[in-house]
Protein backbone atom coordinates (compact mmCIF):
# COMPACT_ATOMS: atom_id res chain seq x y z
CA UNK A 1 0.00 0.00 0.00
CA UNK A 2 3.09 2.01 0.65
CA UNK A 3 3.24 3.09 -2.92
CA UNK A 4 6.50 1.98 -2.99
CA UNK A 5 8.08 -0.22 0.54
CA UNK A 6 10.01 3.53 1.32
CA UNK A 7 6.88 5.08 1.88
CA UNK A 8 6.07 1.91 4.48
CA UNK A 9 7.25 2.57 7.66
CA UNK A 10 8.93 -0.28 10.05
CA UNK A 11 5.64 -1.36 11.22
CA UNK A 12 6.71 -0.53 14.81
CA UNK A 13 6.48 3.13 13.90
CA UNK A 14 2.35 3.10 13.47
CA UNK A 15 1.72 0.31 15.13
CA UNK A 16 3.38 1.42 18.93
CA UNK A 17 0.15 4.67 18.26
CA UNK A 18 -1.84 2.58 17.74
CA UNK A 19 -1.13 -0.14 20.39
CA UNK A 20 -0.87 2.39 23.02
CA UNK A 21 -4.46 4.23 21.50
CA UNK A 22 -6.36 1.14 22.25
CA UNK A 23 -4.39 1.04 26.26
CA UNK A 24 -5.44 4.77 26.62
CA UNK A 25 -8.96 3.91 25.61
CA UNK A 26 -8.92 1.15 28.40
CA UNK A 27 -7.90 3.83 30.60
CA UNK A 28 -10.58 6.21 29.27
CA UNK A 29 -13.47 4.11 30.45
CA UNK A 30 -12.02 3.18 33.69
CA UNK A 31 -11.08 6.83 34.92
CA UNK A 32 -15.10 7.31 33.67
CA UNK A 33 -16.35 4.71 35.58
CA UNK A 34 -14.05 6.89 38.56
CA UNK A 35 -15.24 9.98 37.89
CA UNK A 36 -18.82 8.99 37.30
CA UNK A 37 -20.38 11.30 39.58
CA UNK A 38 -18.78 14.34 38.22
CA UNK A 39 -19.67 13.58 34.37
CA UNK A 40 -23.37 15.26 34.42
CA UNK A 41 -22.70 18.64 35.15
CA UNK A 42 -19.19 18.37 33.99
CA UNK A 43 -18.49 22.03 32.08
CA UNK A 44 -14.73 22.99 32.86
CA UNK A 45 -11.85 22.54 35.43
CA UNK A 46 -9.23 20.35 36.77
CA UNK A 47 -10.19 16.74 38.28
CA UNK A 48 -10.84 13.07 37.18
CA UNK A 49 -13.57 14.21 34.13
CA UNK A 50 -11.09 16.62 32.71
CA UNK A 51 -8.30 13.59 32.82
CA UNK A 52 -11.06 11.33 31.24
CA UNK A 53 -11.58 14.09 28.36
CA UNK A 54 -7.27 14.08 27.57
CA UNK A 55 -7.36 10.65 28.11
CA UNK A 56 -9.15 10.40 24.67
CA UNK A 57 -8.56 13.17 23.29
CA UNK A 58 -4.81 13.06 23.20
CA UNK A 59 -4.33 8.94 24.42
CA UNK A 60 -6.49 7.44 21.65
CA UNK A 61 -7.42 10.48 19.15
CA UNK A 62 -4.02 12.21 19.03
CA UNK A 63 -2.18 9.33 18.95
CA UNK A 64 -4.41 7.06 16.51
CA UNK A 65 -3.80 10.51 13.99
CA UNK A 66 0.34 10.19 15.16
CA UNK A 67 0.37 6.84 13.52
CA UNK A 68 -2.10 6.78 10.44
CA UNK A 69 -0.76 10.04 9.69
CA UNK A 70 2.79 8.74 9.67
CA UNK A 71 1.51 5.93 7.86
CA UNK A 72 -1.17 6.81 5.46
CA UNK A 73 -0.43 10.68 4.39
CA UNK A 74 2.81 9.32 2.32
CA UNK A 75 0.91 7.17 0.58
CA UNK A 76 -1.93 10.01 0.26
CA UNK A 77 0.64 12.18 -0.51
CA UNK A 78 3.28 9.84 -2.81
CA UNK A 79 5.95 11.35 -0.77
CA UNK A 80 7.94 9.74 2.20
CA UNK A 81 8.66 11.20 5.44
CA UNK A 82 12.16 13.18 5.68
CA UNK A 83 13.22 11.12 8.48
CA UNK A 84 11.50 8.40 10.61
CA UNK A 85 13.82 8.93 13.78
CA UNK A 86 11.35 11.85 14.47
CA UNK A 87 8.64 9.78 14.52
CA UNK A 88 9.74 7.95 17.01
CA UNK A 89 11.06 10.83 19.29
CA UNK A 90 7.42 12.31 19.35
CA UNK A 91 6.32 9.01 20.19
CA UNK A 92 8.71 9.14 23.32
CA UNK A 93 7.78 12.68 23.54
CA UNK A 94 3.56 12.65 23.24
CA UNK A 95 3.01 8.79 25.21
CA UNK A 96 4.38 10.18 28.85
CA UNK A 97 3.31 13.32 28.53
CA UNK A 98 -0.02 12.54 27.53
CA UNK A 99 0.27 9.72 30.73
CA UNK A 100 1.89 12.83 33.01
CA UNK A 101 -0.54 15.37 32.11
CA UNK A 102 -3.59 13.59 32.99
CA UNK A 103 -1.96 11.92 36.24
CA UNK A 104 -1.74 15.87 36.82
CA UNK A 105 -5.19 16.49 35.68
CA UNK A 106 -7.19 13.79 38.03
CA UNK A 107 -4.73 14.46 41.03
CA UNK A 108 -4.55 18.51 40.97
CA UNK A 109 -0.85 18.43 40.37
CA UNK A 110 0.47 21.38 39.04
CA UNK A 111 4.39 20.54 38.64
CA UNK A 112 3.00 16.99 36.81
CA UNK A 113 0.62 18.15 34.89
CA UNK A 114 3.06 20.92 33.78
CA UNK A 115 5.73 18.39 33.07
CA UNK A 116 3.14 16.17 31.03
CA UNK A 117 1.85 19.49 29.09
CA UNK A 118 5.66 20.43 28.07
CA UNK A 119 6.28 16.95 26.81
CA UNK A 120 2.84 16.46 25.04
CA UNK A 121 3.17 19.84 23.23
CA UNK A 122 7.05 18.87 22.18
CA UNK A 123 6.11 15.51 20.47
CA UNK A 124 2.61 16.74 18.96
CA UNK A 125 5.20 20.01 17.51
CA UNK A 126 7.95 17.14 16.31
CA UNK A 127 4.87 15.17 14.38
CA UNK A 128 3.35 18.54 13.24
CA UNK A 129 6.87 19.82 11.27
CA UNK A 130 7.30 16.50 10.25
CA UNK A 131 3.63 16.27 8.61
CA UNK A 132 3.63 19.72 7.48
CA UNK A 133 7.16 18.84 5.86
CA UNK A 134 5.27 16.26 4.10
CA UNK A 135 2.20 17.93 2.79
CA UNK A 136 4.92 21.04 2.10
CA UNK A 137 6.07 18.56 -0.97
CA UNK A 138 2.85 16.73 -1.66
CA UNK A 139 1.97 16.05 -5.38
CA UNK A 140 -0.91 17.88 -6.89
CA UNK A 141 -2.72 14.08 -7.21
CA UNK A 142 -4.91 14.41 -4.07
CA UNK A 143 -5.47 18.38 -3.27
CA UNK A 144 -8.29 18.10 -1.07
CA UNK A 145 -6.83 15.56 1.46
CA UNK A 146 -3.72 17.48 1.55
CA UNK A 147 -5.73 20.78 2.30
CA UNK A 148 -7.60 19.08 4.82
CA UNK A 149 -3.91 18.42 6.47
CA UNK A 150 -3.13 22.21 6.35
CA UNK A 151 -6.38 22.82 8.54
CA UNK A 152 -5.78 20.34 10.75
CA UNK A 153 -2.24 21.46 11.30
CA UNK A 154 -2.96 24.92 11.76
CA UNK A 155 -5.77 23.90 14.08
CA UNK A 156 -3.31 21.84 15.90
CA UNK A 157 -0.87 25.23 16.26
CA UNK A 158 -3.70 27.06 17.71
CA UNK A 159 -5.28 24.64 20.60
CA UNK A 160 -2.09 23.75 21.57
CA UNK A 161 -1.16 27.84 21.90
CA UNK A 162 -4.41 27.96 23.50
CA UNK A 163 -3.70 24.75 26.10
CA UNK A 164 -0.90 26.54 27.19
CA UNK A 165 -2.04 29.59 28.15
CA UNK A 166 -4.83 27.91 30.07
CA UNK A 167 -2.47 25.97 31.75
CA UNK A 168 -0.28 28.82 32.50
CA UNK A 169 -4.12 30.42 34.33
CA UNK A 170 -4.70 27.73 36.18
CA UNK A 171 -1.66 28.70 38.80
CA UNK A 172 -1.63 32.16 38.06
CA UNK A 173 -5.40 33.17 36.88
CA UNK A 174 -4.62 35.84 34.59
CA UNK A 175 -6.98 35.34 31.85
CA UNK A 176 -10.07 37.04 32.63
CA UNK A 177 -12.47 35.02 30.53
CA UNK A 178 -11.12 31.52 30.93
CA UNK A 179 -13.92 29.72 29.77
CA UNK A 180 -14.09 31.29 25.88
CA UNK A 181 -10.38 29.89 25.35
CA UNK A 182 -11.43 26.57 26.57
CA UNK A 183 -14.11 26.58 23.98
CA UNK A 184 -12.07 27.83 21.39
CA UNK A 185 -9.35 24.92 22.43
CA UNK A 186 -12.32 22.17 22.28
CA UNK A 187 -13.35 23.27 18.69
CA UNK A 188 -10.16 23.44 17.65
CA UNK A 189 -8.85 19.87 19.27
CA UNK A 190 -12.22 18.03 18.05
CA UNK A 191 -13.61 19.83 15.48
CA UNK A 192 -10.23 21.37 13.69
CA UNK A 193 -7.13 18.77 14.52
CA UNK A 194 -8.96 15.45 15.01
CA UNK A 195 -11.88 16.34 12.90
CA UNK A 196 -10.10 17.73 9.75
CA UNK A 197 -7.88 14.91 9.45
CA UNK A 198 -11.04 12.20 9.83
CA UNK A 199 -12.77 14.27 6.77
CA UNK A 200 -9.48 14.35 4.97
CA UNK A 201 -7.98 10.49 5.31
CA UNK A 202 -11.69 9.84 4.82
CA UNK A 203 -11.38 10.94 1.06
CA UNK A 204 -8.94 7.87 1.04
CA UNK A 205 -9.77 5.67 3.30
CA UNK A 206 -13.67 4.82 2.74
CA UNK A 207 -13.18 4.65 -1.09
CA UNK A 208 -10.47 2.33 -0.51
CA UNK A 209 -12.12 -0.19 2.11
CA UNK A 210 -15.43 -0.06 -0.25
CA UNK A 211 -13.87 -0.42 -3.22
CA UNK A 212 -15.59 2.59 -4.76
CA UNK A 213 -15.12 5.79 -6.91
CA UNK A 214 -13.01 8.29 -5.73
CA UNK A 215 -15.32 11.58 -4.42
CA UNK A 216 -16.51 13.85 -7.07
CA UNK A 217 -14.72 16.58 -6.62
CA UNK A 218 -16.78 19.44 -7.31
CA UNK A 219 -18.89 18.39 -3.61
CA UNK A 220 -15.41 17.54 -2.16
CA UNK A 221 -14.16 20.86 -2.51
CA UNK A 222 -17.51 22.02 -0.98
CA UNK A 223 -16.90 19.78 2.19
CA UNK A 224 -13.61 21.31 2.67
CA UNK A 225 -14.50 24.76 2.12
CA UNK A 226 -17.43 24.47 4.30
CA UNK A 227 -16.10 22.87 7.17
CA UNK A 228 -13.24 25.03 7.21
CA UNK A 229 -15.29 28.29 7.01
CA UNK A 230 -17.54 26.22 10.01
CA UNK A 231 -14.31 26.03 12.24
CA UNK A 232 -12.89 29.53 11.61
CA UNK A 233 -16.54 31.17 12.30
CA UNK A 234 -17.47 28.75 15.14
CA UNK A 235 -13.77 29.18 17.05
CA UNK A 236 -13.67 32.93 16.35
CA UNK A 237 -17.04 32.88 17.93
CA UNK A 238 -15.90 31.13 21.02
CA UNK A 239 -12.96 33.66 21.10
CA UNK A 240 -14.76 36.40 20.68
CA UNK A 241 -17.78 35.79 22.61
CA UNK A 242 -20.14 37.04 20.46
CA UNK A 243 -22.76 34.36 20.69
CA UNK A 244 -24.34 34.94 16.95
CA UNK A 245 -20.76 34.48 15.26
CA UNK A 246 -20.77 31.10 17.60
CA UNK A 247 -24.08 30.41 16.66
CA UNK A 248 -23.69 31.10 12.71
CA UNK A 249 -20.41 28.42 12.81
CA UNK A 250 -22.30 26.06 14.77
CA UNK A 251 -25.79 26.40 11.74
CA UNK A 252 -22.67 26.07 9.04
CA UNK A 253 -21.04 23.07 11.09
CA UNK A 254 -23.96 21.88 10.68
CA UNK A 255 -24.47 22.20 6.78
CA UNK A 256 -20.25 21.13 6.30
CA UNK A 257 -20.89 18.04 8.34
CA UNK A 258 -24.13 17.30 5.92
CA UNK A 259 -21.85 17.76 3.15
CA UNK A 260 -19.47 15.18 4.29
CA UNK A 261 -22.04 12.56 5.07
CA UNK A 262 -23.36 13.55 1.36
CA UNK A 263 -19.98 12.41 0.01
CA UNK A 264 -19.86 9.54 2.39
CA UNK A 265 -22.94 8.40 1.47
CA UNK A 266 -21.45 9.00 -2.62
CA UNK A 267 -18.89 6.29 -1.74
CA UNK A 268 -21.41 3.78 -0.19
CA UNK A 269 -23.67 4.23 -2.87
CA UNK A 270 -20.64 3.71 -6.08
CA UNK A 271 -18.42 0.90 -4.48
CA UNK A 272 -17.67 -2.17 -5.97
CA UNK A 273 -17.89 -4.07 -2.89
CA UNK A 274 -20.99 -4.83 -1.27
CA UNK A 275 -20.26 -6.53 1.80
CA UNK A 276 -18.42 -4.00 4.17
CA UNK A 277 -18.56 -5.88 7.35
CA UNK A 278 -18.08 -5.15 11.36
CA UNK A 279 -16.40 -2.27 10.92
CA UNK A 280 -18.64 -0.36 8.74
CA UNK A 281 -21.77 -1.03 10.75
CA UNK A 282 -19.65 1.35 13.93
CA UNK A 283 -18.65 3.73 10.84
CA UNK A 284 -21.99 4.73 9.90
CA UNK A 285 -23.12 4.23 13.86
CA UNK A 286 -20.39 7.02 13.80
CA UNK A 287 -21.38 9.33 11.32
CA UNK A 288 -24.65 9.16 13.42
CA UNK A 289 -23.16 10.63 16.01
CA UNK A 290 -21.31 12.95 14.57
CA UNK A 291 -24.26 14.39 12.93
CA UNK A 292 -26.30 14.10 16.67
CA UNK A 293 -23.56 16.29 18.27
CA UNK A 294 -23.31 19.14 16.15
CA UNK A 295 -27.40 18.91 16.61
CA UNK A 296 -26.72 19.05 20.34
CA UNK A 297 -24.41 21.45 20.10
CA UNK A 298 -26.55 24.00 18.36
CA UNK A 299 -29.40 23.07 20.71
CA UNK A 300 -27.09 23.87 23.71
CA UNK A 301 -26.36 26.66 22.22
CA UNK A 302 -29.62 28.60 21.66
CA UNK A 303 -31.88 26.92 24.46
CA UNK A 304 -31.34 24.57 28.19
CA UNK A 305 -33.39 22.22 26.58
CA UNK A 306 -31.33 19.13 27.28
CA UNK A 307 -30.03 19.00 30.77
CA UNK A 308 -26.55 18.84 31.22
CA UNK A 309 -26.02 19.54 27.43
CA UNK A 310 -22.43 20.55 27.44
CA UNK A 311 -21.37 17.47 28.82
CA UNK A 312 -23.85 15.33 26.70
CA UNK A 313 -22.55 17.35 23.56
CA UNK A 314 -18.49 16.72 24.77
CA UNK A 315 -19.71 12.87 25.29
CA UNK A 316 -21.31 12.35 22.44
CA UNK A 317 -18.56 13.95 20.06
CA UNK A 318 -15.91 12.07 21.74
CA UNK A 319 -17.29 8.97 22.39
CA UNK A 320 -20.03 8.73 19.93
CA UNK A 321 -18.28 9.87 16.90
CA UNK A 322 -14.70 9.50 16.98
CA UNK A 323 -14.01 6.78 19.25
CA UNK A 324 -16.53 4.37 17.31
CA UNK A 325 -15.04 5.76 13.88
CA UNK A 326 -11.47 5.33 15.33
CA UNK A 327 -12.43 1.71 16.26
CA UNK A 328 -14.14 1.58 12.81
CA UNK A 329 -10.94 1.92 11.08
CA UNK A 330 -8.16 0.26 13.38
CA UNK A 331 -9.60 -2.76 12.76
CA UNK A 332 -9.69 -2.51 9.10
CA UNK A 333 -6.41 -0.67 8.70
CA UNK A 334 -3.85 -2.60 11.30
CA UNK A 335 -3.95 -6.39 10.11
CA UNK A 336 -4.15 -4.55 6.24
CA UNK A 337 -0.88 -2.68 7.46
CA UNK A 338 0.36 -6.00 8.90
CA UNK A 339 -0.13 -8.00 5.59
CA UNK A 340 2.05 -6.18 4.25
CA UNK A 341 4.72 -7.12 7.17
CA UNK A 342 6.27 -10.57 6.80
CA UNK A 343 4.95 -14.09 5.15
CA UNK A 344 2.70 -16.17 6.09
CA UNK A 345 2.53 -20.31 5.57
CA UNK A 346 5.60 -21.09 2.51
CA UNK A 347 6.26 -17.26 2.12
CA UNK A 348 2.92 -16.29 0.92
CA UNK A 349 2.05 -12.61 1.73
CA UNK A 350 -0.12 -13.05 4.90
CA UNK A 351 -3.83 -13.40 5.27
CA UNK A 352 -5.90 -10.82 6.97
CA UNK A 353 -7.98 -13.61 8.94
CA UNK A 354 -4.40 -15.13 9.93
CA UNK A 355 -4.20 -11.62 11.37
CA UNK A 356 -7.71 -10.78 12.78
CA UNK A 357 -9.96 -11.96 15.87
CA UNK A 358 -13.66 -11.89 15.11
CA UNK A 359 -14.76 -12.24 18.55
CA UNK A 360 -13.24 -9.61 19.99
CA UNK A 361 -14.09 -7.30 17.26
CA UNK A 362 -18.27 -8.37 18.27
CA UNK A 363 -17.51 -8.00 21.66
CA UNK A 364 -16.19 -4.12 20.81
CA UNK A 365 -18.79 -3.82 18.15
CA UNK A 366 -21.53 -4.47 20.62
CA UNK A 367 -20.26 -3.05 23.87
CA UNK A 368 -18.72 -0.07 23.05
CA UNK A 369 -22.22 1.59 21.10
CA UNK A 370 -24.17 0.58 24.15
CA UNK A 371 -21.85 2.65 26.63
CA UNK A 372 -22.03 5.67 24.60
CA UNK A 373 -26.73 5.08 25.05
CA UNK A 374 -26.01 3.91 28.40
CA UNK A 375 -23.70 7.20 29.22
CA UNK A 376 -25.52 9.45 27.24
CA UNK A 377 -28.73 8.58 28.75
CA UNK A 378 -26.98 8.87 32.30
CA UNK A 379 -25.64 12.20 31.61
CA UNK A 380 -29.06 13.15 30.22
CA UNK A 381 -30.79 11.96 33.49
CA UNK A 382 -28.32 12.42 35.58
CA UNK A 383 -27.86 9.23 37.09
CA UNK A 384 -23.90 8.47 37.59
CA UNK A 385 -24.99 4.57 38.43
CA UNK A 386 -25.93 4.29 34.50
CA UNK A 387 -22.83 6.42 33.60
CA UNK A 388 -20.75 3.79 35.67
CA UNK A 389 -22.69 0.79 33.87
CA UNK A 390 -22.06 2.84 30.54
CA UNK A 391 -18.35 2.80 31.54
CA UNK A 392 -18.02 -1.20 32.70
CA UNK A 393 -19.45 -1.86 28.90
CA UNK A 394 -17.31 0.48 27.61
CA UNK A 395 -14.02 -0.88 29.85
CA UNK A 396 -14.81 -4.90 28.53
CA UNK A 397 -15.21 -3.37 24.74
CA UNK A 398 -11.90 -2.16 25.15
CA UNK A 399 -10.47 -4.22 26.76
CA UNK A 400 -11.44 -6.81 24.05
CA UNK A 401 -10.44 -4.02 21.22
CA UNK A 402 -6.72 -4.84 23.21
CA UNK A 403 -6.90 -8.44 22.84
CA UNK A 404 -7.61 -7.84 18.70
CA UNK A 405 -4.61 -5.55 18.77
CA UNK A 406 -2.52 -7.96 20.51
CA UNK A 407 -3.15 -10.52 18.38
CA UNK A 408 -1.88 -8.75 15.45
CA UNK A 409 1.22 -7.36 17.24
CA UNK A 410 1.97 -11.51 18.51
CA UNK A 411 1.49 -12.45 14.85
CA UNK A 412 3.40 -9.77 13.57
CA UNK A 413 6.14 -10.34 15.71
CA UNK A 414 5.92 -13.87 14.92
CA UNK A 415 6.37 -13.55 10.93
CA UNK A 416 9.42 -10.74 11.32
CA UNK B 1 -12.77 5.27 -8.98
CA UNK B 2 -12.19 7.41 -12.36
CA UNK B 3 -9.01 7.81 -13.65
CA UNK B 4 -7.53 10.54 -16.66
CA UNK B 5 -4.94 7.47 -18.14
CA UNK B 6 -6.79 4.80 -19.63
CA UNK B 7 -4.73 2.12 -18.68
CA UNK B 8 -5.56 3.23 -15.29
CA UNK B 9 -8.88 2.99 -16.03
CA UNK B 10 -8.87 -0.28 -18.16
CA UNK B 11 -7.51 -2.06 -14.90
CA UNK B 12 -10.20 -0.46 -12.62
CA UNK B 13 -12.85 -2.04 -14.67
CA UNK B 14 -11.29 -5.31 -15.00
CA UNK B 15 -10.90 -5.21 -10.91
CA UNK B 16 -14.81 -4.38 -10.98
CA UNK B 17 -15.38 -7.36 -12.65
CA UNK B 18 -12.80 -9.64 -10.43
CA UNK B 19 -15.21 -8.31 -7.57
CA UNK B 20 -18.08 -8.90 -9.11
CA UNK B 21 -17.20 -12.51 -9.27
CA UNK B 22 -15.47 -12.73 -5.82
CA UNK B 23 -19.37 -11.64 -4.57
CA UNK B 24 -21.19 -14.17 -6.38
CA UNK B 25 -18.40 -17.09 -5.10
CA UNK B 26 -18.74 -15.60 -2.01
CA UNK B 27 -22.46 -15.81 -2.11
CA UNK B 28 -22.65 -19.58 -3.16
CA UNK B 29 -20.43 -20.49 -0.50
CA UNK B 30 -22.60 -18.50 2.03
CA UNK B 31 -25.68 -20.22 1.18
CA UNK B 32 -24.07 -23.68 1.08
CA UNK B 33 -21.91 -23.54 4.03
CA UNK B 34 -20.78 -27.55 4.24
CA UNK B 35 -22.84 -28.54 1.97
CA UNK B 36 -22.24 -29.49 -1.27
CA UNK B 37 -24.49 -26.76 -3.75
CA UNK B 38 -26.91 -28.32 -6.58
CA UNK B 39 -24.64 -27.75 -9.52
CA UNK B 40 -27.96 -27.73 -11.76
CA UNK B 41 -28.82 -24.34 -9.66
CA UNK B 42 -28.86 -21.73 -12.40
CA UNK B 43 -27.54 -19.31 -9.95
CA UNK B 44 -24.51 -21.93 -8.54
CA UNK B 45 -23.73 -22.77 -12.58
CA UNK B 46 -23.45 -19.36 -14.26
CA UNK B 47 -20.89 -18.87 -10.65
CA UNK B 48 -18.59 -21.77 -11.61
CA UNK B 49 -18.87 -21.38 -15.40
CA UNK B 50 -17.44 -17.33 -14.75
CA UNK B 51 -15.08 -18.82 -12.14
CA UNK B 52 -13.91 -21.74 -14.51
CA UNK B 53 -13.58 -19.30 -17.80
CA UNK B 54 -12.63 -16.11 -16.07
CA UNK B 55 -10.04 -16.86 -13.19
CA UNK B 56 -7.71 -19.06 -15.31
CA UNK B 57 -7.46 -16.56 -18.37
CA UNK B 58 -8.26 -13.32 -17.33
CA UNK B 59 -6.50 -13.26 -13.82
CA UNK B 60 -3.62 -14.63 -15.61
CA UNK B 61 -3.58 -12.33 -18.55
CA UNK B 62 -4.14 -9.38 -15.90
CA UNK B 63 -0.75 -10.09 -13.76
CA UNK B 64 1.29 -11.20 -16.96
CA UNK B 65 0.60 -7.54 -18.35
CA UNK B 66 0.92 -5.69 -14.59
CA UNK B 67 4.39 -8.06 -14.47
CA UNK B 68 5.38 -7.02 -17.65
CA UNK B 69 4.13 -3.88 -19.02
CA UNK B 70 3.74 -2.34 -15.73
CA UNK B 71 6.14 -2.67 -12.76
CA UNK B 72 8.97 -2.75 -14.98
CA UNK B 73 7.97 0.69 -15.91
CA UNK B 74 7.85 1.72 -12.29
CA UNK B 75 11.53 -0.06 -11.76
CA UNK B 76 12.53 2.09 -14.47
CA UNK B 77 11.44 5.11 -12.76
CA UNK B 78 13.29 4.32 -9.50
CA UNK B 79 9.98 2.36 -7.91
CA UNK B 80 10.41 -1.18 -7.53
CA UNK B 81 9.19 -2.06 -4.35
CA UNK B 82 5.32 -1.68 -4.78
CA UNK B 83 6.02 -4.25 -8.05
CA UNK B 84 8.01 -6.21 -5.78
CA UNK B 85 5.29 -6.60 -3.31
CA UNK B 86 2.68 -6.90 -5.86
CA UNK B 87 4.54 -9.99 -7.91
CA UNK B 88 4.81 -12.41 -4.38
CA UNK B 89 1.15 -11.43 -4.08
CA UNK B 90 0.44 -12.77 -8.21
CA UNK B 91 2.25 -15.97 -6.92
CA UNK B 92 0.30 -16.93 -4.15
CA UNK B 93 -2.99 -15.61 -5.98
CA UNK B 94 -2.41 -17.28 -9.28
CA UNK B 95 -2.36 -20.88 -8.53
CA UNK B 96 -4.83 -20.78 -6.40
CA UNK B 97 -7.06 -19.33 -8.74
CA UNK B 98 -5.95 -21.59 -11.24
CA UNK B 99 -6.46 -24.32 -8.63
CA UNK B 100 -10.19 -22.88 -8.14
CA UNK B 101 -10.79 -22.44 -12.19
CA UNK B 102 -10.06 -26.33 -12.10
CA UNK B 103 -12.40 -27.50 -9.60
CA UNK B 104 -15.32 -25.69 -10.67
CA UNK B 105 -14.91 -27.01 -14.29
CA UNK B 106 -14.94 -30.46 -12.89
CA UNK B 107 -17.71 -29.32 -10.67
CA UNK B 108 -19.57 -28.34 -13.57
CA UNK B 109 -19.07 -31.60 -15.53
CA UNK B 110 -19.63 -34.05 -12.79
CA UNK B 111 -21.10 -31.90 -9.95
CA UNK B 112 -19.64 -31.91 -6.22
CA UNK B 113 -18.30 -34.65 -3.80
CA UNK B 114 -18.69 -33.42 0.10
CA UNK B 115 -14.72 -33.52 0.05
CA UNK B 116 -14.34 -31.98 -3.42
CA UNK B 117 -16.71 -29.11 -2.41
CA UNK B 118 -14.88 -28.51 0.95
CA UNK B 119 -11.35 -28.41 -0.96
CA UNK B 120 -13.40 -25.61 -3.36
CA UNK B 121 -14.68 -23.79 -0.55
CA UNK B 122 -11.21 -23.68 1.61
CA UNK B 123 -9.51 -22.47 -1.87
CA UNK B 124 -12.15 -20.20 -3.22
CA UNK B 125 -12.15 -18.06 0.73
CA UNK B 126 -8.41 -17.93 0.49
CA UNK B 127 -8.64 -16.85 -3.62
CA UNK B 128 -11.21 -14.20 -1.79
CA UNK B 129 -9.68 -12.94 0.97
CA UNK B 130 -6.19 -12.45 -1.12
CA UNK B 131 -7.91 -11.12 -4.43
CA UNK B 132 -9.52 -8.25 -2.38
CA UNK B 133 -6.95 -7.12 -0.26
CA UNK B 134 -4.56 -7.05 -3.83
CA UNK B 135 -7.41 -4.93 -5.63
CA UNK B 136 -7.20 -3.01 -2.44
CA UNK B 137 -3.91 -2.01 -2.69
CA UNK B 138 -3.38 -1.70 -6.48
CA UNK B 139 -6.38 0.73 -6.32
CA UNK B 140 -4.86 2.70 -3.72
CA UNK B 141 -1.18 3.36 -4.69
CA UNK B 142 -0.63 1.18 -7.96
CA UNK B 143 -3.44 2.86 -10.32
CA UNK B 144 -2.55 6.14 -9.22
CA UNK B 145 1.11 6.38 -9.56
CA UNK B 146 0.24 5.41 -13.36
CA UNK B 147 -1.50 8.43 -13.15
CA UNK B 148 1.35 10.48 -12.35
CA UNK B 149 3.77 8.38 -14.05
CA UNK B 150 2.46 8.00 -17.61
CA UNK B 151 2.63 10.18 -20.72
CA UNK B 152 -0.65 10.45 -22.83
CA UNK B 153 1.20 9.03 -25.29
CA UNK B 154 2.45 5.78 -23.27
CA UNK B 155 -0.89 5.47 -22.27
CA UNK B 156 -2.05 4.79 -25.25
CA UNK B 157 0.10 2.30 -25.93
CA UNK B 158 -0.43 0.27 -22.85
CA UNK B 159 -4.02 0.50 -23.08
CA UNK B 160 -3.99 -0.86 -26.41
CA UNK B 161 -1.74 -3.69 -25.45
CA UNK B 162 -3.62 -4.76 -22.53
CA UNK B 163 -7.14 -4.57 -24.42
CA UNK B 164 -5.37 -6.75 -27.39
CA UNK B 165 -4.01 -9.34 -24.81
CA UNK B 166 -7.45 -9.47 -23.07
CA UNK B 167 -8.47 -10.69 -26.76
Amino acid sequence: MGGAKDRLLPASVPFRFFVSATVFQVLFWAMLFYAADEVPGFADGLGPVLAAVHLTTLGVLAMTAMGATYQLLPVATRQPLARVWPTRLSYWLFMPGTLLLTWGMAAYSLHTLYTGAAMTVLGLSVFGILTADNLRRASSSLPVVALHGWVAMASLLGLMALAVLLIADFAHGFIDDPDRLALGHVILAVFGFMGMLVFGFSHVLIPMFALSRSMPANLAWSELALTTLALLVTVLGALSGYFWLLMAGAVLGLVAVASYLWLMRHALKTRMRKRLGLAFVLVRISWAMLALSVVVGLVVLSSDFIPNGIALFGFLALAGWMLTFLGAILQRIMPFLATMHGSGKGGKPLLLSDLTLERPLQIHAILHPLAVVLCSVGIVADLPQLIMLGAVAGLVGALSFVVFVGYIVFRVKQKL
Amino acid sequence: MEFSRRISQLLHEDHAETISLIEMLEDMIAKARKNAPDINDAAVRKTLEKSAAMIEHELNHHFSFEEDELFTRLEEAGDASIGEHLREEHAAILPLGENVATLAAQALNQGFSQESWTEFRNLAGELIERMLSHIQKEEMSLLPMLEDLLEPEMDMELAEAFEQSQQ
